[in-house]
């Protein structure tokens, strides 16, 4: 895995913006709506540009990039569709922790998504087998295999393809954000298989996977609120109320501008996005930033719109329920906090 | 861990209550129970499901439900007593409203919208008591109860109607043309809670487009009156199972009785309105907020999967947060809701003419002679004259600034408190999460409609930093500006335009303060 060039990073996030602004965004409302046809017409494309095998080097079909561009790769996509950025960042997630072996009987196009085990959940290992259950897997509903990250010892990760016996999904329909990336429960107790389906360390590459995983929601939460100030600040010219513009407005522009400043703050919060994905205390400080931002930001557009913005019609409140699960995923931004916070009190024990 | 608000009579939390001489404190207290039985029983159970049935198909209406809702007494909470209902005001709607929507905010807005489009009735006085009001209790009764809805925004003015002074740069494309007899009513309004089942609307049009402000009139439209249509049902975040509507006006004709109060009242209507919803709709939030306390208490105490949890301090916390900010919520808007009965408009409902009108049975009332002269121009009259002698503009623009003050406050603590118990859940299985993203859906448009939060805390900064006195009673008298006009009225003089736009009050030399 090497990073890229400048010049070849800024191809790839014009590549990757060109494609949310002419494919996905127009298909956003059908995509928040669960319709598979169309994620599946979506991941194609995707597929062809080479999105979902970024980090695999060209053995394994991949671009062989580095995380700085998936990371990039994917904050554009989610100014697109935050769901959709979301499957690619779990897809690439999940086939970089897979062996040589592993992947190379995952067929190319294939869809496979990382599912971090949340703290409490009751996932075991022993003898050979994975039993337990899993709540609002992102992205796990229809995909071709699944890498299971689990809370605690050893092995890190699991590998299971969708056919693999023993494993149950079902569709979690009350999924309210992030819809692109469809959510399932899953039961499983699956036994270790010669092929696919076993341990995998729970690296990849250099990086952590819930390090990535983080970051990557970082990236998509700000993706989300990039798209939510340009359409408020679109909006905000177009909308005359008080004889005006209603961006003439303090009220308006105020809310305006503390959505700029959220923005502008990323490339601080976000230096060295290589970096971030190796750095799992660095990761999960600029998720809860990234995500709390965009909960501030797309609430404000909601309120820019008015009572426009309360209508699923104009895509405007959907980035308001995208980014809430930015907040919740991969844990709830509190027990992000704890987690931070026990690194901090191990290192002052020892 | 108890999993209910701690329960604390009302005239424990609220002293100011007994002290309100037109309000019978047992009875809110009563009223109360109700409520949240009905909640319990009747909305809870149904809220998911009917949440994601009009998700996909927002025209879904549950019928059901308002029936069921008019035997516990939920439809004539404002509907006064001489004309069969409970005789309630802002108090009593807001006391309800905090009860259904900790279980449903959408189920409850559709009584709450009912509210709201029989309270411009009211400052129409004795005149509506016999007619569509004792309609709607009527139809209560035999099982086919009638809905109503208040129609004021429209798509190039949604802020802009919501205050006076706004409300004269507006752009506002709908028209009430005169016509022998009537108006016709042509335009769109938009986003109109149960627009698209109520029989009957209270509706805000000017009859001069040239100037909206002076020529606001409130009309009751008959929605079965040829030329109306809904033309959408929007799909909305949240709220869902109350449809907003699209409405159109093709040349409706309202004949001219049909004027609520006065030719021209409409925008200081519309303020004595908005001063009397926005407590309950200040009550909403805090409901909406309730509700999700309430959840998370409950999951915390009864789901394995949350073992352990409330023994963290961090839990602990934002727990005590949400209590706080919930007891705040509802201190104002009880606050903003007496001040409005007791002191802003109490004088009027208790009124010895009022009330002794209201004694009269209205088998008498509704003869010929004495409906004739109640719904003259003289009676019009006296009415808003009843009005000026029982209460003045400070005093309304005072409670319309509460009221804004609660509506705000509240709106900000039902997004902050279901964002927070969202949070402490997570993504986890079962019906807890899907009722908490459901609450905090419902809970953003507490912070939009009734005007948004910040036009309601600009309105705070008028009645209250500024002390600014609004123009928020109806004046004195209407005097017709064109005689030629005057003929086309049907005899009673009806329909006159001041002929000088009202100047805003106290805004002078002396800071405004009056
Ligand atoms: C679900 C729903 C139900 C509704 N039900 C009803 C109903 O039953 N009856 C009814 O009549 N209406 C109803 N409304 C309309 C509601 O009252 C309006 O949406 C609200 O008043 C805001 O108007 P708007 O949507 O046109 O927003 P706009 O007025 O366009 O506001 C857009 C933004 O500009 C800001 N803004 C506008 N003017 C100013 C100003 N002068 N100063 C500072 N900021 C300003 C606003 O705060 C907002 O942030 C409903 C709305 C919704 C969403």
């Amino acid at each position: 895995m090497s990073a890229a060039t400048v010049s070849e990073r800024a191809e790839i996030r014009a590549m990757a913006r060109e494609l949310a602004s002419r494919e996905l965004a127009p298909r956003a409302a059908a995509l928040d709506a669960g319709g598979q046809d169309v994620l599946a017409e979506c991941w194609r494309l995707l597929v062809q540009l080479g999105l979902d095998r970024v980090l695999l080097d060209e053995r394994h079909g991949g671009a062989g990039l580095g995380v700085a561009d998936l990371l990039a790769t994917i904050e554009e996509l989610a100014v697109g569709d935050g769901g959709i950025a979301m499957c690619v960042l779990l897809c690439n997630a999940a086939l970089a922790t897979l062996t040589d072996e592993q992947l190379a009987v995952v067929p190319s196009g294939a869809r496979w998504a990382l599912v971090p085990g949340a703290a409490g959940t009751e996932v075991r290992f022993s003898d050979g087998q994975l039993d337990g259950s899993l709540a609002c897997a992102l992205g796990a509903h229809g995909a071709d295999g699944l890498v299971i990250l689990l809370d605690g010892p050893q092995p890190a990760a699991w590998a299971i393809p969708r056919d693999a016996p023993g494993l149950k999904l079902q569709r979690d329909t009350d999924q309210m954000g992030l819809c692109a990336a469809p959510a399932a429960s899953i039961e499983m107790a699956v036994i270790r298989s010669a092929q696919v389906t076993g341990e995998v360390d729970g690296s990849v590459g250099t990086a952590s996977a819930p390090a990535l995983l983080r970051a990557g929601t970082a990236a998509i939460a700000h993706g989300i609120a990039r798209r939510a100030h340009g359409m408020a600040l679109e909006y905000a010219h177009a909308r005359r109320q008080g004889g005006v513009a209603i961006i003439e407005h303090d009220a308006v522009s105020d809310m305006l501008a503390a959505m700029a400043v959220r923005l502008a703050c990323w490339p601080q919060i976000a230096a060295d996005p290589a970096g971030l994905a190796l750095d799992g205390e660095r990761a999960l400080a600029v998720k809860i930033a990234a995500s709390d931002a965009a909960v501030a930001s797309t609430t404000d557009a909601v309120q820019v719109f008015g009572g426009t913005g309360y209508m699923v019609e104009t895509g405007i409140e959907k980035l308001m329920r995208d980014a809430k699960y930015c907040q919740l995923f991969p844990e709830p931004n509190w027990v992000a906090h704890d987690e931070l916070m026990r690194s901090a009190r191990a290192g002052r024990a020892a | 861990m108890s999993t209910m608000i701690p329960e604390r009579s009302l005239t424990e939390q609220f002293p100011r209550l007994a002290q309100n001489g037109g309000l019978d404190v047992r009875e809110l207290e009563r009223l109360r129970a109700r409520a949240r039985r009905f909640a319990h029983e009747h909305m809870r159970p149904r809220a998911l499901q009917i949440d994601r049935r009009t998700g996909e198909d927002p025209s879904s209406f549950d019928w059901d439900l308002v029936r069921a809702g008019a035997e516990a007494g939920m439809l004539g909470l404002l509907i006064p007593k001489p004309a069969g209902g409970a005789g309630g005001m802002s108090t009593q709607v807001a006391v309800v409203m905090e009860e259904l929507c900790a279980a449903c905010p959408g189920i409850a807005l559709i009584f709450g919208a009912h509210a709201l489009g029989i309270s411009p009735l009211l400052l129409g006085g004795p005149s509506q008591w016999d007619g569509v009001l004792a309609e709607l209790v009527a139809s209560e009764y035999d099982s086919e109860p009638q809905l109503m809805a208040c129609a004021i925004t429209e798509p190039e003015a949604g802020t802009d109607v919501e205050d006076p002074d706004l409300l004269r740069h507006a752009r506002i494309t709908s028209h009430a043309r005169r016509v022998p007899g009537g108006f016709r009513l042509s335009g769109t309004k938009r986003f109109i809670s149960n627009g698209s089942v109520a029989r009957w609307i209270t509706l805000l049009m000017p009859t001069d487009p040239r100037r909206p402000a002076e020529s606001w009139t409130c009309f009751l439209l008959d929605t079965r009156s040829e030329g109306f249509a809904v033309s959408r049902v929007e799909h909305k975040m949240g709220q869902r199972a109350c449809p907003a509507a699209e409405l159109t006006f093709d040349e409706v004709f309202v004949p001219a009785e049909r004027i609520v109060s006065r030719e021209g009242d409409g925008a200081a209507a519309t303020t004595i309105v908005l001063a009397c919803s926005r407590p309950p709709v200040a009550a909403i939030a805090t409901g909406i907020a309730r509700g999700a306390y309430e959840r998370v208490l409950g999951w915390l105490q009864e789901d394995p999967a949350a073992r352990g949890l409330a023994e963290r301090q961090h839990v602990q916390l934002a727990l005590a947060g949400m209590e706080e900010e919930i007891h705040l919520a509802r201190q104002l808007y009880m606050d903003a809701a007496t001040e409005l009965d007791h002191t802003a408009l109490g004088g009027v409902m208790s009124h010895p003419g009022v009330r002794a009108l209201g004694h009269v049975p209205a088998g008498i009332r509704s003869r010929a002679p004495v409906r004739g002269w109640l719904a003259s121009e003289r009676a019009r009259d006296a009415t808003i004259a009843l009005l000026h002698r029982s209460t003045s503009e400070r005093a309304v623009t005072r409670s319309l600034a509460l009221s804004s003050m609660a509506k705000a406050r509240g709106g900000d603590v039902a997004m902050r408190v279901t964002g927070a118990a969202l949070e402490l859940v997570g993504l986890r299985a079962g019906p807890i999460r899907a009722e908490l993203e459901k609450l905090w859906r419902d809970a953003k448009l507490t912070q939009i409609y009734e005007g948004t939060n910040q036009l309601n805390r600009l309105e705070v900064y008028r009645g209250l930093c500024h002390a600014e006195t609004m123009n928020c009673l109806p004046p004195l008298r209407r005097v017709h500006p064109d005689p030629a006009a005057q003929a086309h009225t049907n005899g009673d003089g009806n329909a006159h335009l001041q002929p000088d736009p009202p100047q805003r009050a106290n805004v002078d030399g002396n800071g405004g303060r009056s």
